[in-house]
């Protein structure tokens, strides 16, 4: 890796002396500190970088090959800068089986394992809970799909999603208890011994068993779960004479509290699951440039972090990729070779202090895409105990700077940061986006949460995101190593200042139950999360999707949909949570100036 | 200077914000006069009204940033370190710094001689933390007076005494005289009847411009129209002076120019609407100013030519509150006050200015309608 690295500045260089004009128009470039590293992350031999590939083992010699080059040494008590953890890749279904009475299925079509089920086999009487919905007495609302039924012992049967015609307030507050784990969690609550979720012939996917879910949970939830088709569930319900299965879905899809469930006569089941849990190994790359200060200041280390994984070809499900796009490489020159190179050259910058009168970590954490794992692997077991750093500062996506526009998360996390963020911009200049939250979708939370304080730079979102077109030669290297200059200013002050700063624990938005996953819609819009803009600004539509079709595009503010305003992006997400799929609603949004309406279909998200 | 020019600012914020919707493309509009724009003041829940050093590498500037003062207090920020001093008690009020060219003093106003300083404190303290709001209104306290800062023995000196709001001060270019404005009509006589109902419901009414020498003798008035008459600042050349004068309603404010002594006042705006903060670029050819001429609560950067005859050019285009616009001595930037940040309150912002441009589009600009 090393070898590339070199070839490819001798390259740059050779083409510099050829012409001297090339020189001139490209001074800027060829003198960046960041270009090889993005570069060569980014390149087709490292494949995307995909946690546990081939391509991200030879990003991680790279980086330890770099550390070295800089004079960064293993963490103390570590042999290697590689520090290994296990995580799950993926999960498949190895053979799952129901027998009702003399009957047993076993295609994945009729009955499937829910990804976070325990693998084992029972048997038991079937009792059908309805939309198996459990809403915490703290929100007074009143809704209980067990409070007339005994299900210990027994295996409960439930419809996937919520009341399909309840009135919004309902299906606001009913979605959010609606995620699958949620739902395991209440029958295993109640001494269930299996659930099984049938997707019901009056909603989306109706009758289709439920696809495995990539979940990186490595822990079951404590309960045999799986998914059933619709003529499974036909033969279950059997023993109901007089109504069919929709008649039942019905009679629940008002949202009406007090519909019940009740026992499925004359049937007992037998179902065992089989989830495979594809384990696998990633590494995080860890060094850091001890303290050449002889006293040691209290929290004597300062980390530098960002992840170096990506989506390799997009197989995980997280790829934004066009139908034309799949499986290509997908090369994360913004996320997260950006990042990366901005810890390399911040950690080339403090090797060559004389003084650093703390110790500097520089970390590239893996598995970042798919549920920030290496980062917690880290801060879980740190070879470092964690109340012994001073600050963290997370680069994730940061080489796409528009309009000098940088975002700053996590300030939230000490007192301290405004007043050295202050400090920090006059010489750097940027048109600052503070965010106090650090609960984001990056390496950050693990740091916040091991309360350390900590601050995220990110530069935007774009139409590129998780797409194979997110490559080196888009990147704004001028601005990258702008941040670069910015974070090692931020932290080079809290590396040298005696006082620490105080951690301040920010409350977390309120998102609990089901979260996420009561999403089952698909509109195709790319929302930017980096604005404090009043609505929601589409950093991007996907391309035929439902936003797309309504005539939406990139910078497009929308501010309402239906009845519900639009403030925020949570906003949005609880107004996506009560449209109905192929249900047309009104959209209202801005561009400009100009207020606009439009129309758009949700389709289901599979 | 503006204490007021914050008020009206910032009494909008929160409605402004409201009925806001980011509109991307004009923000590009901006880069036609804006290039790097760059958000100077972090710290705190406030910050405005900055002012160029004569050299240009230091600021001064009001901000909220302190516990145990909800009030504004004076900051010195050297744009090369990016270190930032309080020049003023910290007790009090304080608005509308300002340098004295030539010397190492910065004037201010502030009202920590107030015995009650405290108590008015702890009761804003108290108001906001039982959670209650309060459209931010500047309150024209009548304790309010000017001092003068030196930076080398750090030692403060009242300069007026007059019982009234005394703020708003800007220095002539040669640092011998302040203009500033002043409600002290209001409290050296007995009010007539209709003079009390004027102060309970609009204190600034009684404003007018005065100049002072740069020791707080031979203090004189300028102005004696009815209605609020504030912000003076000198031009580059010290020849006149700036301000806004407001109808007697206090709705509609235009920028008008006259000569140190107070002859030859020359309206320079008719754009029917709240037009303030007028400071005149280094180059003497135009004026920035702030106006809500696009919608009662959404405040724009404008600039107008010198002499007014044409009108004005609009500059920002972003949501929320744009003004005080304030360009450096060189004329290359310009810093100004602006909510774009979002969170609702204003903070200073920088930016490289394009003077070529400016230039251009005033050429281009039709004659002001008669």
């Amino acid at each position: 890796m090393t070898r590339l690295v070199r070839s490819t500045a001798l390259a740059a260089a050779t083409l510099a002396l050829a012409s001297p004009a090339v020189v001139a128009a490209q001074g800027a470039a060829t003198a960046s500190k960041t270009r090889a590293d993005v570069t060569t992350l980014a390149s087709d031999r490292l494949g995307g970088r995909q946690a546990g590939s081939d391509g991200a083992k030879l990003a991680a010699d790279y980086l330890a090959a770099e550390l070295k080059k800089m004079g960064a040494q293993p963490l103390p008590g570590q042999k290697d800068y590689r520090l290994p953890f296990s995580f799950t890749a993926g999960v498949k279904d190895g053979g799952t089986r129901l027998t009702v009475g003399t009957t047993s299925f076993a295609r994945t079509t009729e009955v499937q394992s829910l990804s976070f089920a325990d693998n084992a086999e029972v048997s038991g009487a079937v009792v059908f809970a309805g939309y198996g919905l459990v809403v915490p007495e703290s929100q007074n609302f009143g809704y209980d799909s067990y409070a007339t039924l005994d299900v210990k012992d027994k295996v409960v049967v439930v419809f996937r999603y919520f009341p399909e015609d309840a009135d919004q307030k309902t299906r606001q507050i009913l979605s959010r208890y609606a995620d699958l784990r949620y739902k395991a969690m209440q029958a295993r609550q109640r001494g269930a011994k299996a659930l099984l979720v049938v997707t019901g012939p009056r909603s989306p996917n109706a009758g289709e068993t439920i696809p495995m879910s990539f979940d990186t949970a490595l822990a079951g939830s404590g309960i045999v779960a799986a998914s059933v088709s619709g003529d499974v569930a036909k033969t279950l319900f059997a023993g109901v004479k007089d109504k069919s299965l929709e008649d039942i879905q019905k009679s629940f899809d008002s949202g009406n509290p007090h519909a019940a469930g009740f026992a499925l006569p004359d049937v007992t089941v037998t179902v065992k699951t089989a989830v495979v849990r594809e384990k696998q190994e990633g590494f995080n790359v860890v060094g850091y440039l001890p303290a050449t200060a002889r006293i040691a200041l209290p929290k004597p280390w300062v980390a530098l972090g960002a992840h170096y994984d990506h989506l390799g070809r997009g197989s995980h499900g997280n790829s934004l990729a066009t139908k034309d796009d799949a499986g290509k490489i997908h090369y994360g020159a913004d996320d997260n070779a950006s990042g990366t190179a901005a810890v390399l050259a911040a950690g080339r910058e403090f090797a060559a202090k004389a003084m650093r009168a703390r110790h500097v970590l520089l970390g590239f954490w893996s598995a970042e895409e798919i549920g920030l794992i290496g980062s917690n692997a880290f801060v879980t077991t740190p070879p470092v105990p964690a109340d012994q750093f001073a600050a963290y500062f997370n680069f994730d996506m940061v080489g796409r700077m528009q309009d000098n526009k940088l975002t700053v998360q996590a300030v939230g996390s000490s007192p301290g940061w405004r007043p050295l963020i202050e400090r920090a911009n006059v010489a750097a200049g940027f048109e600052l986006v503070l965010q106090d939250d650090p609960y984001q979708p990056t390496d950050v939370a693990s740091f916040n949460s091991a309360s350390i304080p900590s601050l995220a730079f990110f530069t935007g979102t774009h139409v590129d995101y998780h797409k194979p077109s997110d490559t080196a030669d888009k990147i704004n290297y001028e601005d990258l190593d702008r941040v670069v200059s910015f974070a090692v200013a931020l932290a080079s002050r809290v590396g040298e200042q005696p006082d620490t700063l105080a951690f301040a624990k920010v409350d977390q938005t309120q998102q609990s139950g089901g979260g996420r996953a009561g999403v089952r819609l698909f509109t195709g819009t790319n929302p930017d999360s980096a604005t404090d803009v009043k609505g929601l600004l589409l950093g991007g539509v996907i391309g035929g999707g439902p936003a797309e079709q309504a005539g939406l595009q990139k910078g497009d503010v929308i501010v309402q949909i239906g009845e519900q305003t639009i403030a925020n992006i949570y906003d949005y997400t609880y107004a996506l949570e009560v449209l109905k799929v192929g249900q047309p609603v009104k959209l209202v949004y801005m561009r400009g100036a100009e207020r606009r309406e439009t129309t758009m279909t949700p389709s289901a998200r599979k | 200077m503006a204490g007021m020019r914050t008020a009206v600012a910032l009494a909008v914020l929160a409605c402004t914000l409201a009925i806001g919707v980011a509109a991307q493309d004009t923000v590009n509009q901006e880069r036609t006069y804006l290039t790097r724009v760059r958000r100077l003041t972090v710290d705190g829940r406030r910050a405005g009204e900055g002012y160029w050093s004569p050299d240009g590498k230091r600021l001064v500037f009001q901000s909220e940033r302190e516990q145990g003062n909800p009030f504004y207090q004076m900051y010195v920020m050297d744009l090369a370190t990016g270190d930032t001093t309080r020049i003023s008690p910290g007790m009090g009020k304080t608005t509308c710094g300002f340098f004295r060219p030539g010397t190492d003093e910065i004037e201010f106003a502030s009202t920590h001689h107030d015995p009650k300083s405290k108590q008015y404190q702890d009761e804003e303290l108290a108001f906001r933390a039982s959670g209650k709001e309060r459209r931010y209104a500047w309150d024209y306290d009548p304790e309010m007076d000017i001092y003068a800062y030196k930076e080398g023995t750090k030692a403060l000196t009242r300069l007026t005494t007059a019982r009234g709001y005394d703020a708003e001060a800007g220095y002539s270019p040669d640092g011998r005289l302040i203009a500033f404005s002043s409600t002290r009509l209001a409290y050296d006589h007995t009010l007539s009847a209709a003079e009390e109902k004027q102060l309970a419901t609009d204190p600034s009414w009684f404003a007018e411009i005065y100049v002072m020498n740069a020791d707080g003798s031979g203090q004189r008035r300028l102005t004696e129209t009815a209605g609020y008459d504030g912000g003076p600042f000198f031009t580059p050349d010290g020849k006149k002076i700036l301000w806004r004068r407001f109808d007697e309603q206090g709705l509609i404010a235009d920028v008008w120019m006259m000569n140190p002594d107070g002859t030859g006042k020359t309206q320079i705006t008719d754009f029917k609407a709240m037009s303030w903060a007028p400071y005149m670029h280094a180059s003497g050819e135009y004026i920035l100013f702030a106006s809500n001429k696009l919608g009662f609560e959404n405040f724009e950067v404008f600039m107008v030519d010198a002499a007014g005859t044409k009108e004005p050019v609009r500059v920002t285009f972003s949501d929320g509150f744009d003004g005080l616009p304030v360009p450096s001595p060189d004329g290359k930037q310009i810093a100004f006050t602006s909510s774009r940040s979002g969170g609702g309150a204003g903070q200073i912002f920088l930016a490289q200015w394009n003077h070529e441009a400016a230039l251009a589009a005033i050429k281009a600009a039709p004659l002001r309608k008669k």
